[in-house]
């Protein structure tokens, strides 16, 4: 004998003050924030309440660049390409989705954020990330 | 601390869906198995320690449900919940509560009934921020890392599919495995589904209903019930930062991994691991870790992964054999994972590991992975 069904949870979470001011960017600037950690001189993306490495509270937020350079990739049939990509002004890499084919992509290549046109304060408000046609990379 | 050893082991017969059985009952089989390995009854039993990831099947407080199956009623019973470590960690549990004096005899058990729930979802409901939103599963986390390794080290998908024809072939030796295929072929590997490009289908691990237990005692105990106990020499875990992309090449580099075992073999005298290990139980969940921690755990250097499954190494009959049992690749109820590698590491202490049994084992390795954040290793032995 088997039951089956499903459940709905329903979820609120808070952003907290770093996630807030990370996602507060993205809707209202199209600017990706990342956290300078003055101890492991290590600028990590996205922007985070304490250093993971040392623990440490005093970071500071700093705006990245628009333009990243991939670190590696994937390609999931029939759920699209994901990433990790080094936006500039960062040491750390960001997981996300990569816009284009699979062809488009090597290790290594220049690519540049994509913003949606309807913005509600979400990771979703960055698309993805393209390759950079205006680099040779 | 005083010492302890591992008395008894039991596992279910692992399956895509053990529809036959409810969890307690799941639960029960591994537990019976284990205690009738020990030669000992459930009034025995000290302690329990549950290992499970509860939101892979969809409900809280498991412990509530299966506790009775794991003769917890009335006893003191904890549970581990830490990913694909949750059965290591829960092993290492059971050996603090007996080596710290605080119980003489504990039962371990872990378990996982994937076909119940929703592995996935469970795996998606992590970061709810920077992960969910992107989500891209475990699936993509590891092909993300092993594009990288390859870029890196130079292995070829050959030599990732030979780990998964050695792991089928020696599962074919196992009662308990899940997928066994004695006539696998790099072929067959190379060729199956892509999941998440590089990673193919039989380069992964799968999802197993199953569970596996493990029988603790004290020295004194140990001595008493077992003639040929296999004692745990060291045990050592470690976490670290979660988020994906904060660790450069991080399958390379795996430091938790690293650290674990370079922890434990520190305090068991172990500076060559090929030559003084008899045996490895390695959570390995896809073909390319197995091989990225051969590196790791230091069977080899950087970049000599791939010539050491060329050259059969770590084959049955080879230096140093890595999960004769199968391994992940071949059975994975992930509450139970953990407690497997452990429990194959002490079967072929206690040379009770039938056909997939190492002759002459005395020094064996287990290690757990748990999604990049935790890792545990375990060195077994004949002596205490």
């Amino acid at each position: 004998m088997m039951r089956e069904e499903s459940i709905r949870i329903p979820f609120r979470f808070a952003a907290g003050r770093a996630g807030s001011r990370m996602l507060a960017a993205l809707r209202d600037d199209k600017q990706i924030l990342g956290s300078h950690c003055p101890v492991c001189v290590r600028t990590l993306a996205p922007a985070r309440p304490f250093c993971p490495e040392c623990g440490g509270e005093n970071l500071k937020t700093v705006e990245l660049g628009s333009g990243a350079v991939l670190v590696s990739w994937t390609d999931m049939p029939g759920r699209g390409l994901f990433a990790l990509v080094r936006p500039d002004g960062a040491d750390t890499a960001m997981i996300h989705k990569l816009l284009g084919q699979s062809g488009d992509f090597h290790i290594g290549a220049r690519l540049r954020a994509v913003f949606a046109a309807e913005r509600r304060g979400h990771i979703a408000d960055l698309q993805g990330f393209e390759p950079d046609p205006g680099s040779a990379a | 601390m005083r010492p302890a050893a591992i008395i008894g082991t039991g596992q279910t017969d692992h399956g895509r869906c053990r529809d036959d059985v409810s969890q307690p009952e799941l639960i029960r089989e591994a537990a019976n198995r284990a205690l009738a390995d020990a030669d000992i009854s459930p009034a025995d039993v000290d302690a329990v320690v549950l290992a499970n990831m509860e939101m892979f099947e969809g409900r809280a407080l498991p412990e509530l449900w299966v506790g009775e199956g794991a003769f917890a009623n009335r006893k003191p019973c904890l549970k581990v919940a830490t990913g694909g470590t949750s059965g290591t960690s829960s092993c290492i549990a059971g050996f603090h509560q007996a080596a710290s004096g605080l119980f003489d005899v504990v039962l371990v058990i872990g378990f996982e009934k994937h076909s119940e729930g929703h592995t996935q979802t469970g795996m998606a409901l992590t970061d709810p921020f920077w992960d969910r939103g992107v989500a891209s599963g475990a699936l993509g986390n590891f092909a993300l890392s092993i594009s990288q390794y390859m870029a890196e080290r130079g292995v070829t998908r050959e030599q990732a599919a030979r780990v998964a024809v050695k792991s089928r072939r020696n599962a074919a030796m196992n009662p308990h495995a899940h997928l066994k295929d004695a006539n696998a072929t790099i072929e067959d590997v190379m060729s199956s589904r892509v999941l998440a490009h590089p990673v193919r289908l039989m380069d992964m691990c799968p999802q197993s209903d199953g569970a596996a237990a493990i029988v603790i005692a004290s020295a004194e105990h140990a001595a008493k019930l077992c003639s040929r106990p296999a004692w745990i020499k060291a045990a050592a875990t470690r976490h670290e930062q979660p988020y994906i992309g904060d660790i450069d090449r991080r399958l390379l580099t795996m430091r938790t991994l690293r650290d674990a075992a370079q922890s434990v073999y520190a305090r068991t005298g172990i500076r060559e691991p090929l030559k003084q290990l008899d045996v490895a139980e390695i959570y390995e969940p896809v073909t390319y870790a197995e091989l990225a921690w051969y590196e790791v755990l230091g069977f080899c250097a950087e970049g000599e992964a791939g010539r050491l499954i060329e050259d059969g190494i770590t084959e049955m009959g080879g230096e140093l054999p890595v999960n004769p049992s199968g391994g992940v690749l071949c059975a994975n109820p992930v509450g139970a994972t953990g407690v497997i590698r452990v429990a194959e590491a002490a079967a072929q202490i206690l040379r009770r590991a039938g056909a997939h049994q190492i002759d002459g084992a005395r020094t064996a390795l287990a290690t757990g992975y748990g999604v990049y954040a935790w890792a545990d290793a375990l060195i077994l032995g004949s002596t205490p």
